[in-house]
């Protein structure tokens, strides 16, 4: 599951390699998305930190 | 700034990055440090700025592909200072080896800032965007590309070594699907 960011923004450059800049933009879309959401599930342990 | 110029400073930006693949593979395969899950996905990030300098390479600098740039490093520098206030009190540890005195997570930190810093500054020359530019990769750009394309390809095929198919676990010590049973 942690590998989905890396192809799919593999996939993206092979589009934008390959002339379609609207794959590119989706699939960078898709990539940042499924980072984040990875993000969010391994942001788990609390922050021993007065802000 | 011509387009010319700019592309060529795009083609040694992508060749940063780059490097910056290269080095934490070094790290993971040579010097045998397993990447942890926020530094994975710390390359995460840097792998998708690197599709905005792509994009320009291919299609012409555009101020949109420089924020895919600027968007990309703000959610790798986010993921990089969640690591960094982890492990900013002294006594609470660290994770992985050292470089120059700072762990992969500062200066994946400091990386960052110099990107959107470096994105920003090249927005300021509007002249680079003037004109249409469509045309398939050639010479040192289309060589930096393909250098790319593999690197973020060959990040996937470790992560899933590393993780398998599920979530990686927090202090990695040993490639899950080359483990012995």
């Amino acid at each position: 599951m942690m590998s989905i960011p890396f192809f799919l923004l593999a996939l993206g450059l092979v589009g934008a390699a390959a002339g379609n800049r609207g794959a590119a933009f989706g699939l960078w879309t898709a990539g940042i998305v499924a980072t984040l959401i990875l993000f969010r599930l391994h942001a788990t342990d609390s922050l021993t930190i007065g802000l | 700034m011509t387009a010319a110029l700019s592309l060529r400073l795009n083609a040694f930006g992508l060749l940063a990055l780059a490097a910056v693949l290269a080095v934490a593979f070094y790290d993971q395969l040579v010097l045998g440090d397993l990447p942890c899950p926020l530094c994975i996905l710390q390359r995460a990030g840097f792998a998708a700025a690197g599709m905005g300098l792509a994009l320009n390479l291919r299609f012409g600098p555009k101020p949109s592909h420089y924020a895919i740039v600027i968007l990309s490093a703000v959610a790798g520098g986010a993921i990089s200072i969640r690591q960094i206030l982890l492990h900013i009190v002294p006594g609470t540890g660290s994770y992985g080896n050292a470089i120059l005195g700072l762990h992969f997570y500062t200066w994946a930190f400091i990386l960052a800032v110099a990107i959107v810093i470096g994105s920003a500054a090249m927005l300021l020359f509007d002249r680079q965007f003037e004109g249409e530019r469509d045309r398939p990769l050639a010479g040192f750009a289309r060589v930096v590309v393909v250098l790319f394309i593999l690197l973020v390809l060959g990040n996937g095929v470790s992560t899933v070594v590393e993780c398998a198919g599920g979530l990686c676990p927090d202090n990695p010590t040993e490639y899950l699907l080359l483990k012995s049973k």
